[in-house]
C-alpha cells in the first residue's frame, strides 16, 4: 500500500467524522509520510508501520462517538433545558401555583382554628382562677363551676391535640412541597445532562 | 500482549516522552515504537485524545528541509496526570513482582 492508498482509505472510514476534525486526522498521517520520507523510508515501509487505516479510522470514530456522549452539543442542552423549565413553568402556574396557595391557605385557619381552641381552654380555666379577684368583671353566667373547669381541661387538651396534629400536616405539607421543587429541578437537570 | 493493556501503557510512554522535551508526530511515533512493538498509526488517535483533554497542546515549527511540523507539547495538566499515571504503574508493576517472587520461593 503506498501513501496515497493509505490515506484514501484511512478518509473512507473516517466517515460521520466532521469535515474539519477529519482534515486534522488526515494532515497527522500526511505529516508523517512526509517526515518518513525526509529520513529515507519508502511509502509502503511507513504505511506498513503505520498499521491497517481501517482500525485507526474506527478508533476515530469510536473516540467521536464518545466525545458527543459527553455531550459535544452544549447549546442545544441548554436549549432543552431552558424549554424544559418553561413548560414546567406553565404547569406550575396554571395548576401548582393555585394548588399550593389554597392548600397554603387552608393549613393557616386550620393553625387559626387550633390555636383558638387551645387558647379558649386556657382562658375558661384562667378566667376560673381570676373570677373571686375580679368579681365584677369576670361572670359566670349561671353555669356550674365543675362543669366550667371540665369544659375547660376539655377544650384545652383538644386545642393542644389539634395544634400537634396541624405540626403534622404542616411537615407532611412542607415535605411534599420539597418533593414537588426536587421533582422539578431534576426534571431540568435530566435535560441537561441528555445530549 | 492484549491490545487493550498495551494502549494503557502507550498513554504512560507518550506523557513520559513528552515531559523531556517537544516532538513532532513523526519523532515521537519513532521514539516509541523503537521501544514497543506497535502499530504505529495508533500513536496518532491517542496524541489528539490526549490533546482534547488539554495534556497537551501543539503548534507549528518550520522544519529545516522546508515543510511545517506539528509539535507536541505536554501541559501542567499532562505533566500531573503523568506523575499519577507513573506512581500506578509502579504499584502495579511491584504487585507483579511481589507475586512472582512469592511464587518462586513457593
Amino acid at each position: 500500500m503506498n501513501k496515497e492508498q493509505f490515506l484514501s482509505q484511512l478518509k473512507r472510514s473516517l466517515s460521520g467524522i466532521p469535515e474539519q476534525e477529519k482534515k486534522e486526522i488526515l494532515y497527522d498521517y500526511e505529516e508523517h509520510f512526509r517526515s518518513g520520507l525526509e529520513n529515507g523510508q519508502e511509502e509502503e515501509e511507513i504505511a506498513r508501520s503505520l498499521g491497517n487505516p481501517r482500525v485507526l479510522g474506527k478508533s476515530y470514530r469510536i473516540e467521536s462517538l464518545l466525545d458527543k456522549e459527553r455531550g459535544g452539543n452544549r447549546a442545544s442542552n441548554i436549549i432543552r433545558a431552558v424549554l424544559a423549565s418553561l413548560s414546567l413553568g406553565f404547569l406550575n402556574v396554571i395548576i401548582t401555583v393555585p394548588l399550593f396557595s389554597g392548600l397554603f391557605a387552608g393549613l393557616v385557619s386550620l393553625w387559626a382554628g387550633a390555636v383558638s381552641l387551645a387558647l379558649s381552654g386556657v382562658a375558661v380555666i384562667a378566667g376560673l382562677i381570676l373570677q373571686p379577684l375580679f368579681p365584677a368583671s369576670i361572670g359566670l353566667g349561671g353555669v356550674s363551676i365543675p362543669f366550667l373547669i371540665f369544659a375547660g381541661i376539655g377544650t384545652g387538651a383538644l386545642g393542644l391535640l389539634s395544634v400537634i396534629g396541624m405540626w403534622k400536616l404542616s411537615q407532611l405539607f412542607f415535605r411534599m412541597t420539597a418533593k414537588y421543587v426536587q421533582f422539578n429541578v431534576r426534571i431540568i437537570k435530566k435535560q441537561e445532562v441528555k445530549s | 500482549m492484549n491490545v487493550q493493556f498495551k494502549k494503557g501503557v502507550l498513554e504512560l510512554c507518550v506523557l513520559v516522552v513528552l515531559c523531556r522535551r517537544d516532538y513532532y508526530g513523526y519523532e515521537l511515533v519513532h521514539t516509541i515504537s523503537e521501544n514497543i512493538d506497535i502499530a504505529e498509526g495508533t500513536i496518532y488517535p491517542l496524541l489528539r485524545r490526549l490533546t482534547k483533554e488539554e495534556y497537551f497542546t501543539t503548534y507549528l515549527r518550520e522544519s529545516e528541509e522546508g515543510p511545517s511540523r506539528k509539535y507536541y507539547q505536554i501541559t501542567e495538566k499532562g505533566q500531573t496526570y503523568k506523575e499519577q499515571l507513573l506512581s500506578e504503574w509502579n504499584h502495579f508493576v511491584s504487585s507483579v513482582h511481589n507475586l512472582i517472587r512469592e511464587e518462586e520461593s513457593a
